[in-house]
């Protein structure tokens, strides 16, 4: 066998066999990464929403979304909120949960939301995610200012400087979770308010 | 003999962070406290281990001009298990080290005693050389995560030694801390070596 044809021989060899064993690996551990990441933003809709004891996602049948495409409807599943809906121990519904997400100075701020059922106003909310400045944008994260949305509902504005106090030195930050809220909240309320 | 020299070479005379520095980058970043050094340190070891043996059974069928990207191959395949198997059943750990395990594909230890030792030696004393090297990396991790988490944090594997409301360095836990407990540990280590050899 010439030297060249060797070589690329080889390395697909090598390349294939990897590729192999990766996707044996993905297989049997993405089901578990999966639930993980479920079971970590649920527990995270608990400290947005109390008195919760369970908590249901909100699907959207295909009917609902408009679409009889499946490939369509893929698409719109991935940009629509995933909305939880948050029980408490009588089988009522107490409030909503969403996510809500904005371009902040360092990358995208992910935002989880609680709603009220009766009231539509937020109960708390809760940081996610973000890459923001350590010290300066990474204050979204603070009591102090998460504070400042509590009991806004879905008519305010939900803009720094106009309802919501901006934190110093931080307007990108600040404005771009706010962003995230009031996106969020918008998007999912068309949602669970529509379906009723 | 011969295959405990290769064991214990990567403890001390030819420990990666402390005698050669190299791999570095992780060494700084990930050690803020003696859990996460210890894991880092285990993740680089179990990878050492698997590809240093695995490149030793392939090193006569690889063309040498293709080399370095078949050693690339097999690293990225067991970093690439590594960090799928820690995300599934250790996703507490794995959200702290994130970003540092796929970047063990690119420490230069591994690909260095891939192309120093596995494709020069046998099966059992490049897997034993792995070892020693994945085991010397893991002490060191774990030595500077602890000095840092104690004078940091004031605990040592999440243990708290201090009593609440203690005021604690916590320069430590940041990167200029790894920088000063390394330089400190180094100066310490080659002091030490010195000794042993005027002694000798």
């Amino acid at each position: 066998m010439n030297e060249s044809l060797k070589m690329v021989v080889v390395l697909a060899v090598i390349a294939m066999a990897s590729a192999g064993i990766l996707s044996v690996v993905y297989g049997t551990t993405s089901v578990i990464i999966e639930e993980n990441a479920a079971r970590a933003l649920e527990s995270s809709v608990f400290e947005v929403l109390p008195n919760v004891s369970r908590v249901e996602i909100i699907r959207r049948s295909a009917d609902e979304l408009g679409v009889d495409d499946p490939k369509e409807m893929r698409e719109q599943e991935q940009r629509t909120t995933l909305i939880y809906q948050g029980i408490d121990s009588n089988e009522q519904v107490v409030g909503y949960a969403f996510v809500g997400e904005a371009n902040g100075y360092g990358g995208v701020i992910r935002i989880l939301v609680g709603v009220d059922e009766v009231t539509d106003e937020i109960l708390n909310i809760k940081v996610l995610s973000h890459t923001e400045t350590p010290g300066l944008g990474s204050r979204i994260e603070d009591e102090s200012f998460r504070s400042r949305f509590i009991g806004k509902t879905v008519e305010d504005p939900i803009a720094i400087n106009r309802d919501i106090d901006n934190i110093s030195g931080a307007t990108v930050s600040a404005t771009a979770a706010a962003d995230a809220v009031r996106q969020g909240f918008v998007n999912a309320s068309a949602v669970y308010r529509g379906g009723e | 003999m011969r295959l405990f020299k290769d064991f214990v070479r990567g403890l001390w005379a030819e420990n990666p962070t402390f005698r050669l520095l190299i791999g570095l980058c992780p060494t700084l970043a990930v050690t803020t406290s003696a859990i996460n050094g210890m894991s880092m340190g285990l993740a680089t070891a179990f990878v050492l281990l698997c590809s240093s043996a695995l490149i030793s059974l392939l090193k006569n069928v690889i063309p040498g001009k293709v080399r370095i990207p078949a050693y690339i191959i097999v690293i990225a395949t067991f970093v690439t298990i590594v960090d799928l198997v820690m995300n599934a059943y250790m996703p507490d750990l794995h959200q702290v080290l994130g970003l540092f395990i796929p970047l063990i594909v690119v420490n230069c230890i591994v690909l260095g005693r891939a192309e120093a030792f596995a494709s020069k030696n046998g099966v059992v004393s490049s897997a034993v050389d792995g070892l020693g090297m994945g085991l010397g990396f893991t002490w060191a991790l774990t030595l500077l995560g602890s000095i840092r988490e104690i004078l940091g944090a004031g605990s040592i594997f999440g243990v708290a030694l201090l009593p609440e409301g203690t005021t604690t360095l916590g320069i430590m836990a940041l990167p200029p801390g790894a920088f000063i407990t390394l330089g400190v540990l180094i100066a310490v280590m080659n002091m030490i070596a010195a000794r042993q050899k005027k002694t000798s």
